[in-house]
C-alpha cells in the first residue's frame, strides 16, 4: 500500500474548512457552554451535493424481513465526501458491500444515518431498523463495523478501524460476513492488514475528515432510506 | 463518612480482639468501645503485615484460604472476592495518604460487594448515556438503598438522574 | 521548477511520511493554549464551587458539574488559585518543597489554572518536575501482548517472554471482539509461567472487561476512557457518574483499575469546543481525581498523530504527564502507538518520560512485532529491545526493561507455551498442538504459527463463559497437569485480590507477591542524593549493565 499522503486531498479540505471558517460573519462562539451552542453549526457545514446515483426517499423504517443487512453511511457520505481517505470512491465501495450481502442471497438496504458520525452509534441506530438485526455502518473516511442488535454500541462482531487498509476486496468480503452473521452463521472474520505506520500517516487527515463529516450531524433527525443505482 | 470508617475499624479491632469470623455486615450495627486500629503507611502492605485483619467475604481469615483447597474444589470462587471491610481498611489507608476521593471510591465499592454480578453490570449499563428514563434510575436508587443497604450508591443514582435530566441524558434524549 | 538536490534527498526521508498540520484554534489543532481557553477562576459559597473556570453554575456543563462537586480538593482552593502560576511551576521542579507539600496546592487547582501552570514549564523542566512528582519512587513500565490471529499460543509465549524481562504489567486485546476471555486467560497463565507477580489485563469493551474480571481471568484495567468534552463523552457511551460508578465496580471485585485518555481524543471524535488539547485533557485528569480512581493511563495515547501533527506537541504530551502526577495519581505515560515513520523522531517522543522515569514510562511497550500488535502498534516493539536496554545502560536509567538471553527466552517461551497447552486441555478448549508449542517457542511473529480454527475457537470462548468458568478451573487444570508453580502463582494472584493492597495508587508485585505502592514506596526525591538512582538499585543496575553483547574485556581472544 502507498504511504504517500494524499496531499491534494488534505490541502482541498484543510482549505474548504478554513474558507467555511472565514466566510462566517462572526468568530463561533464556545463560550455559552450551553447545550445549544455544542450542535454543530448549520452555517458552517458544507453544501449538500446531491448525486444520482444516491437517491433520498423519505425517512429509514424498521424493516420486517429476516433476509436483509442494513448498510449505514456517514452524514457526509457521497453528496459531501466522495472518497474514502485512500481514495477509494464511497461509490465503489458501497457496491462492493451490496455486492457481498447478495452474494449470500440476501438483500442490502442503504440508509443514511444523522443523528451521529460515530461509526459504533450509527451502526447501533441502523441494526434496529435492520430485519435481521444484523447492520454494517461505514464513515466517509471509510472506517467500517458489523454489529448486532443485541450488542451494546461500543462492543461489535467485527470492527475495522483502520481504514486506510481497507481494499476494495475487503469491503466485499465485509459485506459477506454480515449476511451470513444475519443467516445465523458464524463465518472466519475478514483478514485485515495491521498496518502500524498508517497512524503516524494518516491521523491527522482522518481527524480532518471526521471534523467535516461531524458538521453534517442533526441532533434528533432520523436516518434517510436510500436508492441506490449503479448503473 | 469518617464516622463510618471510624466504626468499621472499630468492628475490625474487635474481631481481631474476639477471634470472631462473622461477616462485617452482620456485625455492623455492634457498639463497640475497642479502639481503632490506626493504620498508617507503616501497616502497608496489609496483606504481609496485617493478614489477621482480612477475610473472605464469607468470614474466613485470608491465610486460611490455602492452594489445596482450591485444587479440591473445597472453595467456592465467591470466597476469592475482597470484603467490604478490607475495602474500608484500604480506604482508611489511602485516606491516611492524603487521598480522600480514593476513600470515598472504595466506601461506594464497600456497598456494591453485595450486588450481584450480573445486576451491577446492568446498573452500569443503566447509568450509559440515553439508557434510562429518570424513574428507572430512581428505582434503581431505591433499590440499592432497600435492598442492599447501599445509600451512597443511591445518592449517586439518584444525583444522576437529577443531572441526566438537566443535561438531556435520559432515554430519548438523543 | 528546478529541483535543488538537497531538498530531493530530505523530501526521502522518513520523518516526510508522517502527517503535519498548523494550528487551528477553532477545531481544538493546537496543543497547549486556544484562543477559546478560558481564563482560570473559582468561587466557592457556602463550601460549593459556585463558579468554575469561566463558568457559572447555571451553565456547568455535566463535566464541570462532576468536577466541581468530587475532583477539586475545596479546603485550600481559594489560597491555591490565587497564587501566581509562575510560582506553582517553580515549586513543580525546586528540590526544596517536597512532593507531599506541592500536591497539597495542586490538588485545589481548577483544570485551566493547573493547564497555565504546564504552560509556564520547558521540556527540561517538565523532566526535572516529572522526576519529582511522579507517585512511586521506583519506575516501571508496562507491555502489549497482542497479535494478529489472536493465537493464544503465541500470547502465552510472549506474556512469559515479557515477563522474564521485567514488565510488572502486561495488556492484551483482541484482534476479533469474541476472543477476550481466551485471550485474558492465556496472557495471565504466560505471565505467571514468567515471573509470578505479574498483572494482566484485556482491553475490551467496559462491561465485557468488568464481565472478565469478575470471574477472575484479569487483575486490573486500564482502557476505561473518559474524555474532555460532553459531547465526546457521550459518543464514547459514558457519562462522569457511569464512569465514576464503574471505577465502584471494580473496587467492589478487588480489581485494580485506571482511567484511560489522551490530548487529540475530542479532535478525532469531532467535538472539541475549540478548546486546547491540553485544557481537555486536564479535564480528564480531573474527572480521574473526582472518580476516586488511583491512577490514568494519558499522554494522548492512540490519538499521538494528533499532538504529534501541531506544534509544541510533545511537550503538551509530557505536560499531561505531569498534571496527571500532580493530581497524585498513578500516570502510565503512553508511549504505547506509532508515533513516526522516523526512529529519531519516536525516540525522541519518549525520551521525556524515559529519562524522568514514570509509573509506567510505556503503555505499553510491544511486546511482539508491530505488525502483531493489535493496539495498531506501539512506538517501541521486541525489534528494539536491543537499542532501549544499550540506552539505559548508557544514560544508567531505569527504563524497566532486561536483557535476557537466547537461552532464557526459549525456555521461557516453551514454559508459557506448554502451561496454556495444559490449560486448554484441563478447561475442554480447542487442543493446543506440539507443533504449536513448538512454534510458539522458537518463532517470531504469528507468520511464525501453524494456523487454528477461529471458528472453534470463538465458539469455545463463548461455551467457557456459558458454563461460568472461573480463575478456580484455570489454578484446577494447571495443577492437574503438573505446573504446580504457575498454579501456585495464579493462586497468589487470586489471594491478592482479596486484600486490595494493589488497589493503592501506583501499585504493582515483585516475584515473591510483595505489593510495591506510592504508600511503602513514595517518590521523595528531593535534589541530590534523594530519589530512586539506578546504581544503588544494585541489582536492576547489574542486570541491565550485563548486555549480552557486551564483550568482557578480561577474556577476549587476540
Amino acid at each position: 500500500m502507498s504511504q504517500e499522503i494524499d496531499e491534494t486531498l488534505l490541502k482541498g479540505i484543510i482549505r474548504d474548512v478554513l474558507n467555511e471558517v472565514q466566510g462566517a460573519e462572526k468568530p463561533i462562539s464556545f463560550g455559552g457552554g450551553s447545550t445549544a451552542t455544542k450542535a454543530p453549526s448549520t452555517q458552517q457545514a458544507d453544501q449538500v451535493h446531491p448525486v444520482d446515483w444516491f437517491k433520498h426517499v423519505g425517512v429509514a423504517k424498521p424493516g420486517t424481513s429476516k433476509d436483509e443487512v442494513v448498510i449505514a453511511v456517514g452524514p457526509a457520505f457521497a453528496e459531501i465526501m466522495t472518497q474514502t481517505i485512500v481514495k477509494l470512491s464511497h461509490k465503489d465501495v458501497l457496491r462492493q458491500i451490496i455486492a457481498g450481502i447478495e452474494e449470500e442471497g440476501l438483500k442490502a438496504r442503504v440508509i443514511k444515518v444523522y443523528r451521529t458520525s460515530d461509526v459504533s452509534f450509527m451502526s447501533a441506530e441502523a441494526d434496529k431498523l435492520s430485519g435481521s438485526g444484523i447492520a454494517v455502518a461505514i464513515q466517509s473516511k471509510g472506517t467500517t463495523i458489523i454489529h448486532q442488535k443485541d450488542q451494546d454500541p461500543l462492543n461489535n462482531l467485527e470492527l475495522f478501524p483502520q481504514a486506510p487498509v481497507l481494499t476494495l476486496d475487503t469491503y466485499r468480503a465485509i459485506g459477506k460476513n454480515a449476511a451470513q452473521y444475519a443467516k445465523g452463521m458464524s463465518p472466519n472474520p475478514v483478514p485485515t492488514v495491521n498496518d502500524q505506520m498508517s497512524r503516524p500517516t494518516y491521523q491527522a487527515l482522518a481527524a480532518l475528515m471526521h471534523i467535516k463529516e461531524t458538521k453534517q450531524v442533526v441532533v434528533g433527525k432520523p436516518a434517510d432510506q436510500i436508492e441506490v443505482n449503479f448503473n | 463518612m469518617s464516622e463510618v470508617d471510624d466504626l468499621v475499624a472499630k468492628i475490625m479491632s474487635q474481631l481481631k480482639t474476639d477471634g470472631n469470623g462473622g461477616s462485617s455486615t452482620a456485625t455492623a450495627t455492634t457498639n463497640s468501645s475497642s479502639s481503632d486500629p490506626d493504620l498508617t503507611a507503616k501497616d502497608f502492605p496489609l496483606f504481609k503485615n496485617h493478614p489477621e485483619m482480612i477475610k473472605s467475604p464469607g468470614g474466613k481469615p485470608v491465610k486460611d484460604i490455602t492452594f489445596q483447597d482450591i485444587v479440591d474444589n473445597k472453595i467456592d470462587s465467591k470466597e476469592l472476592r475482597i470484603a467490604p471491610s478490607t475495602l474500608r481498611l484500604q480506604g482508611k489507608l489511602a485516606a491516611e495518604a492524603g487521598r480522600t476521593q480514593i476513600q470515598k471510591n472504595f466506601q461506594r465499592a464497600a456497598e456494591l460487594t453485595g450486588v450481584p454480578d450480573d445486576r451491577v453490570l446492568e446498573m452500569y449499563g443503566a447509568l450509559r448515556p440515553f439508557r434510562s428514563s429518570k424513574q428507572d434510575l430512581l428505582n434503581i436508587s431505591e433499590e440499592l438503598k432497600t435492598k442492599y443497604n447501599a445509600p451512597i450508591c443511591a445518592n449517586w443514582f439518584k444525583e444522576a438522574a437529577e443531572n441526566y435530566e438537566k443535561h438531556k441524558k435520559l432515554k430519548g434524549d438523543n | 521548477m528546478k529541483r535543488q538536490k538537497r531538498f530531493e534527498k530530505l523530501e526521502k526521508r522518513p520523518v516526510h511520511l508522517d502527517g503535519f498540520v498548523q494550528e487551528w484554534d477553532d477545531e481544538g489543532l493546537v496543543a497547549m493554549h486556544s484562543k477559546n481557553d478560558p481564563e482560570p477562576s473559582i468561587k466557592i459559597e457556602n463550601g460549593e464551587i459556585t463558579e468554575l473556570d469561566g463558568k457559572q453554575k447555571a451553565d456547568f456543563d455535566l463535566i464541570d458539574q462532576y468536577i466541581a462537586e468530587y475532583g477539586i480538593n475545596i479546603d485550600n482552593a481559594e489560597k491555591a488559585n490565587a497564587m501566581d502560576s509562575n510560582e506553582i511551576a517553580k515549586m513543580l521542579i525546586d528540590p526544596n518543597v517536597p512532593r507531599t507539600e506541592v500536591v497539597k496546592v495542586t490538588t485545589a487547582l481548577t483544570p485551566m489554572k493547573a493547564s497555565d501552570v504546564i504552560n509556564k514549564l520547558n521540556f527540561g523542566e517538565m523532566i526535572q518536575a516529572v522526576q519529582k512528582m511522579r507517585p512511586r519512587r521506583t519506575p516501571f513500565t508496562q507491555a502489549h501482548v497482542t497479535n494478529t490471529l489472536d493465537n493464544p499460543v503465541e500470547i502465552a509465549a510472549d506474556a512469559a517472554e515479557a515477563a522474564l524481562r521485567g514488565f510488572p504489567e502486561l495488556e492484551t486485546t483482541t484482534a476479533v471482539a469474541r476472543y477476550a476471555p481466551l485471550n485474558a486467560i492465556s496472557i495471565m497463565v504466560g505471565s505467571q509461567s514468567g515471573r509470578p507477580g505479574v498483572i494482566t489485563q484485556c482491553s475490551v469493551e467496559e462491561a465485557v472487561e468488568l464481565g472478565l474480571g469478575m470471574r477472575g481471568f484479569t487483575a486490573y484495567a486500564e482502557t476505561i476512557s473518559v474524555y474532555g468534552t460532553d459531547k465526546v463523552f457521550t459518543d464514547g457511551d459514558d457519562t462522569p457518574w457511569s464512569k465514576g460508578f464503574l471505577a465502584s465496580c471494580y473496587a467492589s471485585r478487588g480489581l485494580k483499575m485506571r482511567f484511560s485518555s489522551g490530548s487529540g481524543s475530542e479532535v478525532l471524535m469531532g467535538y472539541t469546543e475549540g478548546k486546547s488539547m491540553l485544557y481537555l485533557e486536564s479535564r480528564c485528569i480531573y474527572i480521574t481525581k473526582a472518580s476516586g480512581v488511583q491512577g490514568l493511563q494519558n499522554g494522548s495515547v492512540s490519538c499521538i498523530g494528533i499532538p504529534g501533527a501541531v506544534p509544541s506537541g510533545i511537550r503538551e504530551v509530557l505536560g499531561e504527564n505531569l498534571m496527571c502526577m500532580m493530581m497524585d495519581l498513578e500516570c502510565a505515560s503512553s508511549n504505547d502507538q506509532t508515533f513516526s515513520h522516523s526512529d529519531i523522531r519516536r525516540t525522541a517522543r519518549m525520551l521525556g518520560q524515559f529519562i524522568a522515569g514514570t509509573d509506567y514510562i510505556s503503555s505499553g511497550y510491544a511486546a511482539e512485532e508491530n505488525s502483531d500488535n493489535t493496539f495498531a502498534g506501539s512506538n517501541m516493539d521486541v525489534l528494539d529491545y536491543d537499542d532501549y536496554e544499550t540506552m539505559e545502560r548508557d544514560l544508567c536509567v531505569n527504563g524497566s526493561i532486561l536483557p535476557i538471553t537466547e537461552d532464557q527466552s526459549i525456555k521461557i517461551r516453551n514454559k508459557g507455551a506448554k502451561a496454556i497447552q495444559a490449560v486448554f486441555d484441563g478447561l475442554g478448549l480447542p487442543a493446543i498442538t506440539d507443533e504449536e508449542v513448538e512454534a510458539a517457542t522458537y518463532g517470531s511473529t504469528s507468520d511464525d504459527m501453524p494456523k487454528r480454527d477461529m471458528t472453534g475457537d470463538i465458539k469455545a470462548a463463548q461455551d467457557l463463559m456459558d458454563r461460568g468458568v472461573t480463575v478456580s478451573d484455570v489454578i484446577r487444570a494447571l495443577a492437574s497437569h503438573g505446573f504446580d508453580d504457575v498454579a501456585q502463582a495464579v493462586f497468589k494472584l487470586a489471594q491478592q485480590k482479596i486484600c486490595g493492597d494493589y488497589l493503592q495508587t501506583s501499585a504493582i508485585f515483585d516475584k515473591d507477591w510483595n505489593c510495591i505502592s506510592a504508600i511503602n514506596d513514595n517518590n521523595d526525591y528531593m535534589g541530590p542524593g534523594t530519589g530512586y538512582r539506578l546504581w544503588e538499585d544494585k541489582d536492576q543496575w547489574n542486570k541491565i549493565k550485563n548486555i549480552p553483547w557486551a564483550l568482557d574485556p578480561q577474556k577476549v581472544e587476540f
